[in-house]
């Protein structure tokens, strides 16, 4: 085994570089982004009414799942055909907790998080020796299994103590918000900060000693050992992290408005996931951004304008084999691309002499 | 002891299936070093068209079942003359994700096309009955046990005897070399291509009246043969045959039993962990013999 399972294929091409780049703008690049975070946590609610911002609320949640998976795949090279389904875990963890103890909110999602991690590393043990291919058919195995596993314990129930059982278990389950975060806005605001905590932890790790590990083994699995990293551990934590991310994930979405009922989790989501992952782009924490509207945001519209959901499927379908022929790095890379040389044809256009100025592409 | 023998006659018969299914994705594996996932949902969308056919009495019977093997056939000869040479020098887990596209693709269509009413397909052998060791066995049973062993039986020669077949081999020792020795890597690959997507068509067939038409649940039934391809190493035709029906077998005997039955659809993901824990051992003791 001499490479494990990247993106990019076998002629190296631009966007297989680790983004970290951190050139003369980043104090400008932060100021925007800073805005952006502003007009999204006090702006947005404003201008939206309930049906969306729900639609909004859990486009974010969602963002934390899309987040574990891009850097699952774009900075690991690996490929988990669970993560929807360890969202419905961590969401039951979370619900299981509430009803057997009385931690608080903050505790209770952290906590779903880690168990879910553990559980996430715990199904991908057996293949991490093994190729890539492997640990993505352990994975599609686990979601066909975590799927039997919530039906017989007719997820998400409602007993009391943490394997407590009713017979009259409800169809659906919702955790209590926290205090300070009851309302619909509110607790929109509380998911963005929370999605905001975990974009952090994930920039965090990629540009340390994790994401240098990984970018090296995603290169070449010898080369990696040759330089001194354990690649047990990392890929076993990136595994681990990227279920971490799915468990608080799933803790948020217990509380979101609705609840949680087992037919939010059917097992296709699972491949619906990895396409809008791949298709918003896994090199750029933008891209899981991307991933979480494509997912929540569009079937919405679609809803809205009357076009069956089913062909978002297809076209999802269509999306991953797009990808992985010719965008490796997804909407996120493609668009701004695109657009600057959009931009650049509309100015030749205007004054023809600017053409010189013009790289090559 | 609750009577098991009517659980292990319908065991027998899935494990068949799961078995063929699985020799299928292992041969073409070996040859294009494309593992389909799309498998289920190829056989699924054979049989959805069957049952139109059967449905709109447009075409006689036998017609409508032998488009279902000709679907499974030519959807996937036409993914892989599309995809497989774009795809041909990346890494095998793309190549995999890449039929994760379309898998989606078919299932969306089935959902908007087929989606909204129940469906089910009764192949005449269905209802042919027979007594064997006390036990009644319907003809198609007895087909997915035959043809599963038919399947695998023929394959294994054809790689070994034939000139294609051994171009196959050739092809999944190292592509690049076989391509030099003047083999038209191609046309080998496309015969993979198409045998594979055959073997589908006539699973999706069988599964549709073993276990009912259901697209979700048909697309997924790549689960059990993946499980039983994966105990074969990706390798073996013979201990994914063998796999596959310790699978069926397992999985429908657990119904007998009421404190497990629920649980018996975890089978392939047990089973398949097992074998992994168990390769990783092995491979551990070897490791250290090598180099003690």
């Amino acid at each position: 085994m001499t490479a494990v399972g990247t993106l990019e294929g076998g002629e190296t091409d631009s966007t297989g570089e680790v983004r970290t780049r951190r050139s003369g703008r980043g104090p400008v690049r932060l100021v925007v982004l800073a805005g952006l975070v502003a007009f999204v946590v006090f702006g947005l609610p404003t201008l939206l009414d309930r049906y969306w911002l729900q639609i909004v609320t859990s486009a974010v949640i969602y963002s934390i799942v899309t987040l574990g998976l891009g850097l699952l795949i774009g900075r690991a090279g690996m490929v988990s055909l669970c993560q929807f389904l360890l969202l419905a875990i961590g969401a039951w963890v979370a619900l299981r907790l509430e009803y057997a103890t009385s931690l608080p909110f903050p505790v209770l999602i952290v906590v779903a998080g880690v168990v879910t991690g553990l559980i996430g590393a715990l199904i991908g043990l057996p293949a991490l020796r093994l190729s890539g291919l492997y640990l993505a058919l352990i994975t599609l195995m686990a979601a066909g299994a975590i799927t039997v596993v919530l039906r017989i314990a007719q997820f998400p129930n409602g007993g009391g103590g943490f394997f407590g059982n009713s017979a009259a278990g409800g169809a659906s389950s919702r955790l209590p918000r926290p205090a300070i975060a009851a309302g619909d806005t509110a607790y929109f605001r509380y998911c963005v900060v929370v999605a905001g905590l975990m974009f952090v932890l994930a920039v965090w790790q990629v540009r340390g000693k994790s994401g240098r590990a990984w970018a090296a083994l995603r290169q070449s699995q010898a080369t990696a050992v040759a330089a001194g990293v354990n690649t047990m551990l990392y890929r076993l934590w990136a595994f681990a992290l990227a279920s971490f991310m799915a468990g608080v994930a799933g803790g948020l979405l217990a509380a979101d408005s609705g609840g949680v009922n087992i037919n939010q989790f059917p097992v296709q989501n699972s491949i619906l996931l990895l396409a809008v992952v791949l298709m918003g782009g896994v090199y750029s924490l933008w891209g899981a951004v991307v991933a979480a509207l494509l997912l929540r945001l569009l079937p919405a519209l679609l809803d809205n304008w009357g076009v069956s959901t089913e062909l978002l499927t297809i076209l999802f379908g269509i999306g991953i084999l797009q990808v992985l022929l010719t965008a490796p790095g997804g909407l996120a890379d493609q668009v701004p691309k695109d657009l600057a040389n959009l931009g650049r044809r509309l100015r030749n256009l205007v004054s023809p002499k600017a053409k010189r100025a013009a790289p090559p592409t | 002891m609750p009577d098991l023998k009517p659980f292990l006659v319908l065991g027998f018969a899935l494990g068949g299936v799961f078995a063929m299914s699985g020799v299928g994705l292992v041969v073409l594996y070996r040859a294009t070093g494309v593992l389909n996932l799309a498998y289920g949902a190829i056989g699924a969308t054979g049989a959805l068209i069957t049952w139109s056919l059967l449905d709109s009495d447009w075409a006689p019977d036998w017609l409508a079942y032998l488009a279902c093997i000709a679907f499974g056939g030519l959807a996937t000869l036409l993914y892989g003359v599309l995809f497989g040479p774009p795809f041909a020098a990346r890494d095998p887990l793309v190549k995999a994700t890449a039929t994760l596209g379309l898998l989606l693709i078919l299932l969306g269509t089935m959902q908007w096309v087929w989606g909204r009413d129940p469906h089910g397909i009764t192949l005449p052998t269905t209802r042919w009955n027979y007594e064997l060791f006390d036990a009644r066995v319907s003809g198609t049973q007895i087909i997915g046990v035959v043809f599963a062993i038919a399947v695998t039986v023929g394959t294994a020669a054809f790689l070994r005897v034939t000139k294609v077949g051994t171009a196959m081999r050739a092809l999944a020792n190292d592509r690049e070399i076989t391509a030099t020795l003047g083999v038209p890597v191609r046309r080998v690959e496309a015969a993979a291509w198409l045998g594979s997507g055959i073997v589908c068509g006539g699973a999706g067939l069988l599964l549709s009246n073993l276990v009912g038409l259901d697209i979700v649940g048909l697309t997924f039934l790549v689960i059990p043969a993946l499980a039983a391809a994966l105990i074969g190493q990706l390798r073996s035709l013979w201990v994914t045959l063998a796999a596959g029906f310790l699978i069926g077998i397992v999985q429908s005997g657990l119904t007998a039993f009421s404190e497990v039955a629920e649980y018996r659809t975890l089978t392939p993901f047990v089973l398949a962990i097992l074998a992994l824990l168990w390769f990783a051992i092995r491979r551990e003791q070897s490791l250290v013999r090598s180099s003690g």
